[in-house]
């Protein structure tokens, strides 16, 4: 309400008209490159047609649109994209319906390496990398899940971590050597 | 030698200075480092006639299309194969041999293949020329697809209203032989003298005594479903496809006839007042010799996968657009009054679904099939003016309304008929099994939401693939396809209804799809490109054919067995013994015997051994660019 006086009561901010509107300086021009790089199929062959989010489980839970990132990434729109690709469950349903046959399943797979490589790793990420460094298994039972386990009635699961130290060795070293603890920003955790 | 640099050579200049270094120089092959030969061949070689040398002792040298387009991200390495193919070129035209072009006579006769509006228009205007013209068509009537729509976009008119005087006149004309429900064989020969074998399918009926009364059909026991409604009505065993049909003939339709299932039957045959059915009739072969062809094969509306997203072949009120164009047709098989084929009601709420077929790489149909868009706003007018309070939506891609008319045709249908144009692809169709109606999900781009939408009948766009008959013909003619599988056109834009044979033309949707206004006018252009040699009656052929060398060849039969064009025959050599022998009026140089015979006695002119291995051999040449060392070495020294 405050902005709408602001606007129609003469009190209009230059503000408000400059956070609205894209510019050059906001786009990455070499975005749709990294993100072939990075394993993403050609994101110019998209014709905007929609039929990716029309059929994307998650698009029909929350606020997110396939079809809208995409277009963001053929624009250049870096950081309108990263963060939201997090989301895909990477059912690869988007892929068996474009018929531009481009992936898009695969372009959230890519924007995760761009993101990751450009520090923005969210906190479950980390959690999931964590385990796997700890226990060789990036989804562990955490007192979260103890909790409402208990509140179904059911008992607590015991791990048998310990029966399997030569394979979680290997992870860990593995990890190490292919700097994947430094890239996630678990470097601290992962001393050997 | 005299080397010339000329940004333009085959302008007017650039000639005269070929001409000029010719007559002043003394030169006696000519090597022309430019673009592809199938641009400027011709050019220059009238050029070095017109200095009086013989026209092929001219070499041209491929440095645009073929190098320096290709390699644009590698300038230095470009340069380097363009040295190269020019020192190619060098070689190769110091060992070429003068040649005469030969003229042979153009028969004043055409052979259209395909009845539908294109093969139609072509005939009547190269018979109103004072050409003889041969229509062959596969089905029992001609009108093609253009017989079963509705409307015609953008003005209304009705296709069979418009169609029918055409097949008409066509069917009386004294300069035009029909031969409906015939099928060509065989074609050989080259431009001016095309030997063609047609045959022609039996109908059971005699064509001159009947009368197309029909007196045959209401006897008939059988009901088949009608092709001509797609499913949708039913015909006859002995039947006409619709009644505007030219010819107006009966046919029988062998396999579902009661007669040659049982061998009893014949009610039709004691129907008729005329005598005219003959259950004992048989396939008749026709031989025609023609100047010219005109390919006119159509197209094939677009079949929606087994189990594809639209659920064509699950929900009974999915349909696609021709049947749609059936179901809204007057004399349709429901009258004209639109129907679901659920229930037989009438809907209330349409939806359209664009780009079925057409511009989706996962089914290998890159194109855009240009008529959907037009013909899905067409149809929901129509429905608005059968039904007024009809709701529709047309879920589309990009709307393409870019013919004269069309763009007004769009807007009226938004502003007038308050048609929902809906921007994005449906990726959902459900069935309410209760209310029977279509649920459609569809991300709505524009508004960048999902929704879900209920329709009473669900129409697909679908769009445009070469027909069979295309593929058959196709094979028949040798003729050259695009990646789309449609008939390739000489050159894109300057020669769009020529094929790569002399001779050979293109009209309609055999060449890529097109609406009416499109095919006629294309039909027109083949029409007069087919006339102009019959015009001249003679015609200049590349002497470019295949040689044998009587000394070497063994006559083991090989080059006769392997050419595509069946041009090497057998023969008594001069000299004793079988010697292969090479019909110079069949041969199209392609250069397959050479290839394969194992004498190497026979070679196409200006690709003989001699000159290929001189090319090798420069191509391989060592020269200072591919060796700086040797470079510096030389420089050092000069």
């Amino acid at each position: 309400m405050d902005e709408v006086e602001k606007v129609f009561i003469g009190g209009l901010h230059e503000k408000l008209t400059e956070e609205k509107v894209i510019d050059e300086s906001q786009l990455d021009p070499g975005f749709t490159d990294e993100i072939y790089k990075y394993g993403g199929r050609d994101v110019m062959t998209c014709l905007q047609c929609g039929n990716c989010t029309g059929v994307c489980p998650i698009s029909l839970k929350i606020d997110y649109k396939t079809r809208n990132i995409i277009k963001c990434c053929q624009f250049g729109l870096k950081k309108f994209t990263l963060g939201t690709q997090w989301v895909c469950a990477t059912c690869y349903r988007c892929y068996e319906h474009c018929p531009a046959d481009l992936n898009p399943a695969e372009v959230m797979i890519a924007l995760r390496h761009i993101a990751v490589r450009e520090g923005l790793v969210p906190p479950f990420v980390r959690t999931a990398a964590g385990n796997l460094l700890k226990y060789g298994q990036s989804v562990k039972p955490d007192a979260e899940t103890t909790k409402i386990r208990h509140e179904l009635g059911l008992e607590t699961i015991h791990s048998q971590d310990s029966d399997y130290h030569e394979v979680i060795r290997e992870i860990q070293v593995l990890i190490h050597a292919t700097k994947y603890d430094k890239l996630i920003g678990i470097g601290e955790e992962t001393k050997l | 030698m005299v080397a010339k640099e000329n940004k333009y050579t085959c302008s007017d200049l650039g000639q005269e200075e070929i001409i000029k270094a010719i007559r002043e120089n003394g030169v006696e092959r000519v090597v022309v480092a430019s673009c592809s030969p199938r641009l400027h061949e011709p050019t220059f070689r009238k050029c070095i006639q017109q200095a009086g040398l013989n026209p092929y002792l001219m070499q041209m040298v491929n440095i645009r299309e073929q190098c320096s387009w290709v390699h644009s991200h590698e300038k230095e390495k470009a340069t380097e194969k363009a040295e190269d193919l020019v020192r190619m070129g060098v070689s190769k035209a110091a060992r070429l041999q003068p040649l005469e072009a030969r003229e042979v006579p153009v028969e004043p006769s055409s052979l259209v293949i395909g009845g539908g509006v294109a093969g139609i228009q072509a005939a009547l205007d190269l018979a109103n020329m004072g050409f003889k013209v041969y229509l062959v068509e596969t089905q029992p009537s001609i009108g093609g697809k253009m017989a079963q729509l509705d409307k015609t976009f953008p003005t209304g008119d009705c296709a069979i209203c418009i169609l029918a005087p055409k097949m008409v006149e066509l069917s009386r004309h004294p300069n035009i032989t029909l031969l409906s429900y015939s099928d060509v064989e065989e074609v050989k020969g080259y431009i001016g003298s095309y030997d063609v074998k047609i045959r022609k399918k039996t109908r059971f009926v005699h064509e001159d005594k009947c009368v197309g009364c029909g007196l045959c059909a209401e006897a008939c026991p059988v009901k088949v479903d009608n092709e001509f409604d797609l499913g949708f009505g039913q015909r006859k065993a002995i039947y006409v496809q619709f009644p505007q049909a030219v010819p107006l003939k009966y046919t029988i339709d062998k396999e579902h006839c009661l007669h040659f299932k049982t061998g009893k039957c014949q009610l039709c045959a004691k129907a008729c007042t005329n005598k005219a059915i003959d259950h004992k009739m048989q396939d008749e072969i026709l031989t025609l010799k023609v100047g010219t062809i005109i390919v006119a094969t159509g197209y094939e509306p677009y079949v929606p996968a087994k189990k594809g997203i639209y659920k064509y072949w699950e929900y009974d009120d999915v349909i696609t657009a021709l049947e749609l164009e059936r179901l809204l047709n007057a004399s349709g098989p429901t009258g004209g009054h639109l129907v679901r084929p659920s229930d037989g009601s009438t809907p209330k709420r349409v939806a359209f679904i664009q780009c079925v077929g057409s511009r989706n790489k996962k089914i290998g149909n890159n194109y855009c099939s240009r008529v959907c868009c037009m013909y899905a706003i067409k149809n929901a007018q129509i429905i608005m003016e059968h039904e007024p309070d009809t709701e529709i939506a047309i879920y589309y891609n990009d709307i393409r309304a870019f013919g004269k008319g069309f763009e007004e045709l769009y807007h009226r249908v938004r502003e007038d008929y308050r048609v929902e144009f809906i921007r994005g692809r449906p990726a959902k169709l459900r069935l309410d099994p209760k209310t029977k109606y279509i649920k459609i999900r569809a991300e709505e781009t524009l508004l960048n939401r999902i929704t879900e939408r209920e329709f009473d009948l669900v129409v697909l766009s679908t769009g445009l693939v070469p027909s069979e008959g295309s593929k058959k013909i196709g094979k028949i003619l040798s003729l050259t396809v695009s990646p789309d599988g449609f008939f390739m056109e000489a050159h894109p834009k300057l020669r769009p209804v020529d094929t790569a044979i002399d001779g050979i033309y293109l009209a309609g949707c055999a060449q890529s799809p097109k609406d009416i206004p499109d095919s006629v006018a294309q039909a027109k252009a083949a029409a007069s490109s087919a006339a102009a040699p019959m015009f001249s009656k003679r015609v200049a052929i590349e002497p470019l054919t295949a040689l044998v060398n009587e000394d070497l060849c063994l006559g083991c039969g090989l080059c006769v067995e392997i050419c595509p064009y069946g041009a090497p025959e057998l023969v008594q050599g001069q000299k004793g013994g079988m010697k292969a022998h090479v019909i110079e009026a069949l041969c199209h140089g392609c250069g397959t015997c050479a290839a394969s015979c194992p004498q190497k006695a026979i070679a196409p002119f200006q690709f003989t051994d001699d000159q290929v291995y001189s090319e090798i051999e420069s191509a391989l040449m060592e020269t200072s660019r591919k060796h700086p060392a040797k470079k510096k070495v030389e420089e050092g020294v000069s």
